[in-house]
């Protein structure tokens, strides 16, 4: 039996999808990155090798998120695609015929226009992440609610309070104060909820023509009041996909899966998990650019660099390896 | 020995440097160029300009200060009006007393005013007056005038014919010889000094190169059909860089050979802010091209823009193998 490892590294969690042959989802790990990306990898190949029968057989990986590269070196992936791309292959197979997806995730937010199947636009959002997933895990703790009850909570309010979302530090003020004047809870979430998404459509959705079918993926559509905002501000119907908090790994195993059609896999087996990685970095001075070089050392050998300007330091690498 | 003239690589550097290099040179007059952009010469543009000036401005700054020790005069030329009824932006317009009251310790600032508005005004009274400070005889300034107007129209031959300005000319040429291996046509449009400048640009058009793309520009149009397209727009723009890249945009669009276009702006820059809304009701209403609007700012974290450029040419790719499939049909 064979299976495809999707693995998306974002910059608040690591998911990683195991796909069967058919496109269906085996197995699938929701993990907070916590700042160690390496670590997350391995603890979530980890722990999908335990979840999975013994018999199956890795076909394919891809990595995606914003460490889909380290994720890709360290696990030997097939494909290392950006997420936008694998957030619309993912939707529109699993909602065939999706013409616009709406993606809130930890730092940051994305819309992807689809139409006849084919991604036709993307925005993602600038410098500001007001309206992210990490602003209401915050808010949250803020007002001693888990973030589990969040999306709950927020469907019992009875009358949204209006919340200016125009910036993540004054919507925090402007709810200080309304928390202060006595209303409830329930309704400042909403509140919250609903400047939130007037943010997300204001900033990141500029423009764009929202038609339907929509589909709402990513960490925050975990929060049923994100959902009943977005149906409330679109006045349409929002559909969250069974596996919306994996959709970017589930789009890096469907592209492995294509990847590997006519190839062996390059995955270095589940082993990474035991490997001893290392990521370190230094400053280049041989010009005033100063570049930040990362470097990727598995038990003291160096595996990757990057982050240099002029290929001084990642090109050696390259050499080296054509020679061995 | 001779009189060294400092020349910012830096705003319409990218357009005129061929022109000012050869009248200089017949002059007997050497130029020297500042060093390409570094983040250490950004940086020290950063730290010396006022707050509300535009990331192209900071960096001229920086372009000033490495070259100002080294100098005997500081070339920065008050560009008014480079066409008949057109303006520059004002912040060109106000660079050089920007430069003189931030910086200590400037050389000689050569602050001569081009100003090509008027029916009766011509580029000679410039090169005129900037002649005079190197020489007392008329004719040889004519004949550098000449020359220089000869070396202006070459450059814009050459760019019309597919060039790229500088060093990135040999990137596109080390490209051609690998057997063509580009399979897409991508049009950037920006103003030179972001989209040649390899920092500031996060070295975008190689990086288009290696992803196998064909780049075209602005640049590689002539200047009557740039007028000619950006004539359909309801109010002449009176900015001659911004009505470039508006005029390109919709050449560009209607160009069955090109497969989407990234419009690059710089923060804070306004005539960016309202031609890239223009470009993008464009590509809204009457196109079906891609567009990716890009903004660049003195971040140096490379991630957000691999990433939209990634998704953007997968998306171009995507969609013309799906019209190469109905084509067929």
């Amino acid at each position: 039996m064979y299976g495809y490892l999707g693995i998306d590294v974002g910059s608040v969690s690591t998911n990683l999808v195991m796909m069967g042959e058919d496109g269906a989802v085996k197995h699938s790990i929701y993990l907070r990155t916590r700042g160690k990306p390496i670590e997350a990898v391995q603890a979530g190949l980890k722990m999908m090798k335990s979840a999975l029968p013994s018999k199956i057989q890795v076909a394919g990986v891809g990595t995606t998120g914003s460490g889909r590269h380290l994720a890709g070196v360290i696990t030997g992936a097939d494909i290392i695609k950006n997420e936008i791309t694998t957030h619309a292959i993912a939707a529109s197979n699993v909602v065939p015929g999706v013409q616009t997806i709406l993606e809130i995730g930890g730092q940051d937010s994305k819309i992807i226009i689809l139409r006849n199947g084919v991604v036709a636009d993307f925005a993602m959002n600038t410098v500001c992440a007001a309206g992210t997933g990490s602003f209401l895990d915050q808010q949250a703790f803020r007002l001693n609610i888990g973030i589990e009850e969040f999306g709950p909570l927020a469907l019992q309010a009875r009358v949204p309070v209006r919340i200016a979302g125009r910036c993540a530090v004054f919507a925090e003020s402007d709810m200080i104060h309304k928390q202060q004047m006595g209303y409830n809870v329930e309704d400042i979430l909403a509140g919250l909820c609903e400047a939130l998404v007037r943010n997300y459509l204001n900033n990141v959705g500029k423009g764009k023509e929202i038609l339907g079918p929509v589909v709402f993926q990513g960490g925050v559509a975990a929060n049923a009041g994100m959902k009943r905002a977005f149906e409330k501000a679109l006045e349409t119907e929002v559909i969250i996909p069974p596996y919306f908090n994996v959709m970017g790994a589930l789009g890096a195993a469907l592209l492995a899966r294509e990847a590997t059609s006519r190839k062996k896999t390059d995955f270095y087996g589940f082993e990474v998990a035991e490997k001893d990685f290392k990521a370190g970095g230094f400053a280049c001075d041989g010009c005033p650019n100063i570049c930040e070089v990362v470097e990727i050392t598995e038990s003291d050998r160096v595996i990757a660099r990057w982050g240099d300007r002029c290929g001084r330091w990642s090109d050696v690498l390259e050499q080296k390896e054509k020679i061995s | 020995m001779t009189v060294k003239v400092g020349i910012p690589r830096a705003l319409l550097y990218y357009y005129f440097y061929p022109q000012w290099l050869s009248f200089f040179q017949h002059l007997d007059v050497e130029p020297v160029v500042s060093h390409r952009t570094t983040r250490g010469l950004l940086e020290k543009g950063l730290r010396s300009t006022v707050d509300e000036a535009c990331l192209p401005v900071k960096l001229a700054v920086g372009h000033v200060l490495d070259l100002k020790d080294r100098v005997d005069y500081l070339f920065l030329p008050r560009l008014v009006s480079m066409a008949r009824r057109e303006y520059i932006c004002p912040k060109f317009l106000g660079f050089p007393d920007m430069v003189r009251n931030t910086i200590d310790h400037l050389p000689p600032v050569i602050d001569i005013n081009l100003d090509l508005y008027h029916k009766r005004s011509n580029a000679y009274n410039f090169f005129q007056t900037l002649g005079k400070m190197f020489t007392k005889n008329p004719a040889r300034i004519y004949l550098a005038y000449r020359a220089s107007c000869q070396a202006h129209g070459n450059y814009c031959k050459e760019l019309e014919s597919g060039a790229l300005p500088g060093e990135l000319k040999t990137l596109a040429n080390s490209n051609g010889k690998n057997g063509g291996m580009a399979d897409i046509t991508i049009a950037v449009i920006g103003h030179p000094y972001n989209i040649y400048d390899r920092f500031i640009s996060m070295d975008m058009i190689k990086r288009l190169f290696e992803s196998g793309v064909n780049v075209v520009t602005a640049d590689h149009l002539a200047d009557s059909v740039i007028r000619q397209e950006a004539g359909k727009l309801p109010k002449q723009l009176f900015w001659t860089l911004n009505q470039r890249m508006i005029g390109a945009a919709y050449h560009y669009f209607n160009d069955p050979e090109i497969h989407g276009l990234i419009h690059v702006a710089s923060f804070g820059c306004g005539p960016d802010s309202m031609t890239g809304e223009l470009i993008e009701r464009f590509a809204r209403s009457r196109s079906t091209k891609p567009l990716l609007v890009l903004t660049l700012d003195e971040h140096t974290g490379e991630a957000g823009i691999v990433t939209r450029l990634e998704a953007f040419l997968d998306m171009v790719r995507w969609r013309r193998n799906l019209a190469d499939v109905a084509a067929t049909l």
